[in-house]
């Protein structure tokens, strides 16, 4: 968010000279409190400043926000390599598309649904894989995600290889949700929930279980915590995380089809989140828009914007390996 | 072409942009294609055809006396993409857009052009579900699926097949032919003896030719793209199946024998009529060659046609006011164009199917069907 | 074709795509061995590997002709260059980031892979290139089955390669030196082993074989396309993890098992050929939960 009010400045030294101050505001609570303060009230008024086309931009970045702190979860807090994330993703988008297209069934009611769909998913799939290292874990999960894609691809009722479309926008309390400034103000309220969500977690039984865990695990196993349970509660709730932001994404697009949900977008998010520096709420934020709005920023520059943007990248990572975002972090 | 002449030239367009839009006279046109990710090969044919139609233009004087300038809007054939590309280009103040190229990614665009009222010439994009999501003001000038699954089961039942092998690629065009043509195939009393996924961009077919080879149909019907589609003739009858070969018209193009090479030769292609057989074309397949080195592949004609659309309607309009560009749009009526005549139905789809056949012979296309 | 003519054939293409699969697997393994680095960037150098052999093929094709010989000469140049590259994306890209945490890395080798990708897509204008070669057609008939003098070649010459790697690897002091960082470079640059060339060798002969699979796909198959790298890396991936990542007679075994179920996966009845990628990860998963380490990968502790 940090970023946005310098359309067209280059990205890479631009957020070089970001991160002398960006230090200073995560070590001073009181400069934390007012940079907060100052960002809230920034998100209220920048569909207003901006304009529609950085408030379609914005949408798209905050979705991010929400799926990269999922993700974060399950990599950042219990340290899981997980490569198939979007199939999270897919399982909530679909479950929309399916019940309110298919059987007709109110938006509000498929979102408890989706949920509960992309925990059993993640407790399947989770359940006999969490015990492999992380490397194996890696490539399952990527097979997992490769899967969902490709049943997505071959089934009717997800509408085959081109998907549902037609799903409509959803009503709240007499509130349509149908322009892309409405929908900017429903991320808001995701992303500051995923948020909120995100920093209980970390300071509840289960972050320092996690905390642990990641650290060490014989002595956390030693210590009397069920190590494949903790584990599965992350994938579970990053699952959760993931089917919340496809859900809203599915009725924000009207239409979903499986190459939304392909290897890319999964390798997309884990981006967002390493980017920033892992395990660092901020920093996750800050790499979720980073991953979207830097390619829109080069749109520019025509067919080499991925280009200059992987350059970039590349540059970033050199000069701050362990992510943008400064500080102890949770990671090492 | 190499970077360092690419990097220019993106230069010298940037510069272009930033100069024309303070400068007074011109018309921007929206061109919504995948330039990037795995898609840009079609997309950049696609964008190609479209600065050839603009040139063309601009030198005859331009549109209600102003010049047309093309924007690029990358839709990296990816439907988020898709949809903050739209939105930019909406931003920009385009007054009309050209392009779409995944059906995938061109339907959720269809709101975005729809809620600003910017008219949308689709030219590749020919998903049947595209028609009951467009808001009226999106005009498709490709044929679509079910046109072509019924010439091709006219076709190949007059040649004389029975059975038929039927292989996709797994994507919303490719698969919506597939099963589109295994109804009609059926339907018409044959069998369809293998129906096989491929995916797109794995070199090896070798397992879906044995599987193929195992059910010996007498025709085999490619319904994907050109490039994986030559892989898979030359590896059929490289495995020694002397049976018939049709594709589709996502693989019409030239560039076909390029990579099939002689594997290609008797192999039938259903397609719009494309530029060699109209001798309107044979300037544009020239210009094409000259300017961007290689022969133009299979949506550069309709590209080239919806930007020439848009152009007459604005004309036609008499102004770039979209209720009156929409109503031009829609009044068309058998013009000419370098893919055949256009004509709309009441769903702003092409009235009547335009599909020929043509044969390889000695790596070039003769019509099959006269 | 009778059923065993079919299973037949299909073994045959499953060992041609098991070839492949298994020469950029190895590339995988052994850079995993020794930096513990999953390279995305490796499919995209089985890419370059093949415009290189492209372009030198092109180049000598009128003084030693575009069969088989010509197309050696040009996959061992290929394979040079390739394996330079790969040292220099090493020192530039990896190297400096050896310290960081194993995820950042991850996310290095993805910037490296766009930045090959994109740099071949503005290179070749996103078109695909015809690779021409002098190869025929012919091939002999044995019983029911057909095989193709090329298939024979591409075979022979991935196998010939991949017994040079492990001589290589058990036979000389560099492969020993390899063996033993891939088990504790801390404690292999206590006793004097020079580390850092010990993962400039590796990375060398990863890209190498991944630019012989490249140019041999490229000649064999008769395209090229700057996205072609993917989709290979990522089933070398899978392979190299089938076989236990990190072993290389393991990533030979895996890239070979993945090729026959891929094969053997469009057979199945009932099954269609688009279910073909379900059936291998399944089967991958089934795998890994039976065999948490790969089929000849060692059990071992570690951390993140």
């Amino acid at each position: 968010m940090a970023t946005d009010d310098r359309p067209g400045a280059g990205t890479t030294p631009a957020l070089a000279r970001l991160a002398g101050p960006l230090a200073a505001l995560a070590d001073n609570a009181a400069a934390r409190r007012a940079g907060i303060v100052a960002l809230l009230a920034l998100m209220v008024v920048a569909p207003f400043v901006f304009g529609e086309y950085a408030t379609v931009i914005l949408t798209n970045a905050l979705l991010y926000v929400v799926l990269a702190l999922g993700l974060n979860v399950v990599v950042g807090y219990a340290g899981l390599l997980d490569l198939g994330y979007a199939a999270f993703f897919a399982v909530g988008a679909y479950t929309v598309g399916i019940l309110t297209l298919r059987v007709g069934v109110n938006f509000w009611l498929t979102l408890p649904v989706a949920v509960c769909t992309a925990a059993l998913a993640g407790v399947i799939i989770g359940g006999p894989t969490l015990r492999l290292r992380s490397d194996y874990l890696a490539i399952v999960t990527l097979g997992f995600g490769e899967i969902v894609r490709i049943s997505a691809r071959n089934m009717s009722i997800t509408g085959m290889a081109s998907g549902l479309s037609g799903i409509h926008q959803p009503w709240l309390f007499g509130w349509h949700i149908a322009t892309p400034r409405d929908f900017y103000y429903l991320f808001c309220v995701l992303a500051i929930l995923a948020v909120a969500v995100s920093v209980r977690l970390a300071d509840s039984r289960l972050g320092r279980a996690w905390l642990y865990v990641r650290y060490d695990e014989d002595a956390a196993e030693a210590m009397g915590i069920d190590r494949v349970r903790v584990k599965l509660a992350a994938y579970v709730t990053g699952a959760i995380f993931g089917a919340l932001g496809g859900v809203f994404f599915a009725v924000n697009l009207g239409a979903i089809s499986p190459e939304s949900f392909s290897f890319t977008q999964s390798v997309l998010i884990l981006m967002a989140v390493i980017l920033g520096g892992m395990g660092k709420i901020p920093g996750v934020i800050l790499g979720a828009m980073i991953v979207i709005l830097g390619p829109e920023l080069l749109r520019s520059l025509g067919e080499l914007r991925l280009l200059v943007f992987a350059v970039g990248l590349l540059l970033i990572m050199l000069f701050r390996p362990s992510g943008i975002w400064p500080g102890r972090g949770r990671q090492q | 072409m190499g970077i360092l002449n690419k990097a220019a030239a993106a230069g010298a367009v940037f510069v272009l942009v930033a100069g024309s839009a303070m400068a007074q006279g011109t018309l921007k046109i929206g061109v919504q294609v995948p330039t990037t990710g795995s898609e840009a090969t079609y997309g950049r044919d696609m964008a190609n055809a479209v600065v050839i139609a603009q040139d063309e233009i601009n030198k005859a004087g331009g549109v209600l006396g102003k010049k047309l300038t093309m924007v690029i809007g990358d839709s990296a054939c990816d439907p988020q993409q898709a949809v903050n590309a739209a939105s930019k280009l909406v931003s920009q103040g385009v007054a009309g857009v050209v392009g779409g190229y995944c059906s995938g990614a061109t339907l959720p665009t269809l709101k975005i052009y729809g809620d600003a009222k910017v008219p949308f010439v689709i030219t590749a994009s020919n998903s049947t579900k595209l028609i009951p999501a467009n808001p009226g003001n999106a005009f498709m000038i490709n044929s679509t699926g079910d046109q072509q699954a019924t010439k091709a089961t006219e076709f190949l039942a007059s040649k004389g097949v029975k059975t038929l092998a039927i292989v996709n690629e797994g994507d919303a065009y490719s698969q919506d032919l597939a099963n589109l043509t295994r109804d009609d195939w059926t339907k018409a009393g044959h069998k369809v003896v293998a129906f096989e996924t491929a995916n797109k961009g794995e070199q090896d077919y070798s397992a879906i030719v044995t599987a193929i080879r195992a059910a010996n149909p007498d025709a085999v019907f490619w319904t994907a793209y050109y490039a994986d589609g030559a892989l898979l003739i030359r590896q059929l009858r490289q495995s020694g199946y002397r049976g018939v070969i049709a594709v589709g018209d996502g693989s019409n193009s030239t560039k076909l024998f390029d990579i099939a090479g002689r594997a290609a030769e008797g192999v039938y292609a259903f397609s719009n009529p494309i530029a060699q057989f109209l001798p309107a074309a044979k300037a544009f397949i020239k210009t094409y060659k000259a300017k961007f080195g290689n022969a133009p592949g299979p949506y550069a004609p309709l590209t080239y046609d919806g930007m020439r659309l848009l152009a007459w309607a604005i004309t036609k309009a008499g102004t770039t006011q979209p209720a009156a560009v929409i109503k031009a749009l829609a009044s068309a009526h058998n013009e000419e164009w370098l893919a055949g005549p256009i004509t709309f139905t009441k769903h702003n789809t092409l009235a009547r199917s335009n599909f020929i056949v043509l044969e390889d012979k000695n790596n070039a296309w003769i019509r099959a069907d006269k | 074709m009778s059923l065993l003519d079919i299973l037949a054939h299909q073994l045959l293409n499953g060992l041609v795509l098991g070839s492949f699969y298994a020469l950029v697997a190895l590339g995988y393994t052994m850079i995993f061995g020794v930096i513990k680095l999953l390279n995305f960037a490796h499919g995209d150098l089985y890419m370059v590997g093949g415009f290189i052999g492209f372009i030198v093929l092109s180049a000598i094709s009128s003084v030693v002709g575009g069969g088989w010989f010509g197309i050696f000469i040009a996959m061992l140049l290929s394979m040079l260059a390739v394996g330079f590259l790969g040292v220099v994306i090493e020192r530039i890209a990896y190297h400096p980031m050896l310290s960081a945490p194993r995820l950042s890395i991850l996310i290095t080798a993805l910037a490296v892979s766009l930045v090959l990708q994109n740099t071949a897509l503005a290179l070749t204008n996103g078109q695909y290139t015809a690779f021409r070669s002098d190869l025929g057609f012919g091939g002999i008939t044995l019983g029911g089955l057909f095989i193709t003098y090329n298939q024979m070649v591409l075979v022979a010459a991935a196998a010939v390669l991949m017994i040079a790697l492990e001589f290589f690897v058990t036979h000389t002091q560099y492969g020993r030196a390899m063996r033993a960082v891939a088990v504790d470079a801390d404690m292999c640059e206590l006793l004097g082993i020079n580390v850092a060339a010990v993962i400039g060798v590796t990375f060398f002969i990863g890209s190498a074989l991944a630019a012989a699979a490249g140019t041999m796909a490229g000649a064999y198959y008769g395209s090229l396309w700057y996205f072609m790298g993917f989709l290979i890396g990522l089933k070398a991936f899978t392979a190299a993890v089938i076989g236990g990542i990190g072993s290389i007679p393991g990533a030979m075994l895996g890239g070979l098992v993945l090729g026959l179920l891929e094969a053997l996966g469009t057979q199945i009845p009932g099954i269609g050929s688009e279910w073909k990628d379900v059936f291998s990860f399944a089967v991958l998963i089934l795998v890994l939960v039976f065999k948490p380490t790969g089929l000849l990968g060692r059990s071992e502790q570690e951390r993140m």
